[in-house]
């Protein structure tokens, strides 16, 4: 026991048991727990093409947070609304090996909302005219599927960052179509397949209602009230901005945000070379 | 080919798209020359990598796993993370023993075709598979009414027998990493029977060459086999000498296994 009265825990004990209290001691003196500043990012590292099995392939480790994005590309018939077009599908999967908050099984809402966002996302990562084989009879359908192996906050900013570097990464056989047996053939010698736009994501959390930290950890992110994800593309121009969660974020902490994002950008076009 | 189910919580493709037909398959002689493709002899086990633990020990969450393991060996990477001694799910009649329960996933992108997301009957059996192999090892009798969860997902797979055998290393991995309690880790390899000669640790091509395929599961300090599966047409002297070299390859992989565990520790 103190001097005056108060009970002093060991940090780790303190940590389990006010884990709000304990980010708060951080927070109100303009730093992190991690010893980060509150516009820090973790270091980024992108390995591309490890898995032999995958047409495109990407790992990300963001601090703590591994994914792995593996692109498997396969023949179908393409839309008929849609007759020069291939498909690019993406899905994240978020599965207790991750991290404990997730329950084996379907897909949480959580990995649901990812998903549909990182695909609304994709829809400008590729022309997609560039994966007919042949119009109206053969296209190349790209699944791209990003699993989860760690997961220390900021699952997004890692899946996406993954995303476009497995697509950079992304080898397709040349393939022909034979209209007489509905075949198609492929050869073995790779081509590559184009990125139109890149996209670099940041990630701003609004921690305890009052402070907004970039790339927050798990630990930060379960004190969340907001969160505003931030794209830009390699113009410098925003691709995509969403705010997710009932706390407000105001209008000035919005443009340090996006400036924020700016410089993030920067960061991760090095990594991703 | 894969026939698409829709599958309402997912991104979804094509309803039905397949793989091309490759015109430069001539068929690959993976035992051409009497030597194998990537030149290792007929009873090399191919290099082990073995990382665990987060990548950052200081900045850990509140909801990381006890353990985990990230193994590679040769091209093959499976990922493992363990929960526990936690809860157990189900209030068990046994309340003097714990549980030891373990999934398995194959990513999509982990085979030369594209698996689907849903866990299929292949997995389940594999994952019971990896539960038989590993459970005998932990002192689940030091932890009554808790139950131990591993989660496998295999990144990138090379040869199904040998894929089963990396699994099996790398739960034993985690679970040390977890600090459960084990009798002993659980070493696994496998062979892969090829004209009347058996060869250790095959790749998925050395596998589709061959007529049969032996995976065993051992605890060497124990020198007792937790888990054995042969698939194919042998003759039982065959199988009596490859289970034996099995074994030998058993402890090589167990001291691969420790030697990176202990070096945990430095």
């Amino acid at each position: 026991m103190g001097e005056t009265g108060q009970v002093t825990f060991a940090m780790q004990t303190f940590e389990r048991i006010h884990p709000v209290e304990f980010q708060r001691r951080f927070l109100s003196q303009s730093t992190r727990h991690t010893g980060r500043e509150f516009m820090q990012f973790r270091s980024l590292q992108v390995i591309k093409g490890a898995i032999s099995t995958a047409q495109g392939s990407a790992t990300v480790r963001l601090g703590n947070t591994t994914v792995v994005c593996g692109i498997k590309a396969e023949v179908c018939e393409p839309d008929v609304k849609t007759p020069s077009s291939g498909y690019l599908t993406t899905n994240i999967e978020l599965s207790p090996m991750c991290s404990a908050r997730f329950r084996p099984g379907a897909p949480s809402d959580e990995a649901q909302v990812a998903s549909e966002h990182i695909h609304r996302l994709s829809a400008h990562l590729l022309d997609l005219t560039h994966l007919c084989i042949e119009k109206g009879r053969a296209a190349w359908s790209l699944s791209a599927d990003i699993v989860c192996l760690k997961h220390d906050g900021n699952v997004l900013d890692a899946a996406v960052i993954a995303l476009v570097a497995a697509l950079e990464d992304l080898r397709l056989p040349r393939a022909e179509f034979d209209s007489a047996t509905g075949m198609v053939s492929a050869e073995r010698t790779m081509g590559h397949v184009e990125v139109q736009r890149r996209l670099f994501p940041a990630t701003f959390t609004l921690v305890d209602d009052v402070y907004v930290v970039a790339d927050a950890d798990d630990a930060e992110e379960q004190m969340a009230a907001a969160s505003l994800l931030v794209v830009m593309d390699a113009d410098g121009k925003l691709a995509n901005i969403w705010k997710r969660g009932a706390g407000v974020m105001s209008k000035e902490n919005i443009e340090l945000c996006v400036q924020a994002a700016g410089v993030r950008m920067a960061e991760i076009a090095k990594a991703l070379q | 080919m894969s026939l698409n189910i829709t599958d309402r919580r997912r991104i979804n493709g094509p309803q039905r798209s397949v793989e091309p037909v490759y015109t430069t398959t001539s068929p690959v002689d993976a035992f051409a020359a009497g030597g194998r493709m990537d030149g290792r002899a007929l009873d090399q086990v191919r290099p082990i990598f073995i990382k665990t633990g987060p990548l950052d020990a200081q900045s850990l969450s509140a909801a990381a796993p006890s353990g985990s393991a990230y193994y590679e060996q040769g091209k093959i990477r499976v990922s493992c993370a363990v929960y526990g001694p936690r809860q157990g799910r189900k209030s068990s009649n046994n309340a003097r023993m714990g549980t030891f329960d373990c999934d398995f996933k194959y990513a999509p992108f982990s085979c030369s075709w594209k698996r689907s997301h849903v866990k299929t009957s292949d997995e389940k059996e594999i994952a019971l598979m990896l539960e038989q192999a590993v459970a005998p090892a932990i002192r689940l009798d030091a932890y009554p009414k808790a139950s131990v969860d591993a989660f496998v997902t295999v990144i990138e797979s090379d040869g199904k027998a040998a894929t089963i055998a990396a699994a099996i290393n790398c739960i034993s991995a985690a679970l040390a990493d977890a600090g459960i309690e084990l009798y002993d880790s659980v070493a696994a390899c496998s062979m892969s029977l090829h004209s009347e000669q058996w060869v250790s640790d095959c790749s998925q091509i050395e596998e589709n060459a061959s007529s049969c395929s032996l995976l065993v599961a051992r605890m060497p300090s124990a020198d007792e086999v937790t888990y054995l599966l042969q698939h194919g047409k042998t003759t039982p002297e065959q199988t009596q000498q490859a289970i034996q070299t099995c074994a030998n390859d058993c402890t090589r992989v167990y001291a691969v296994i420790c030697r990176y565990l202990q070096a945990t520790l430095e």
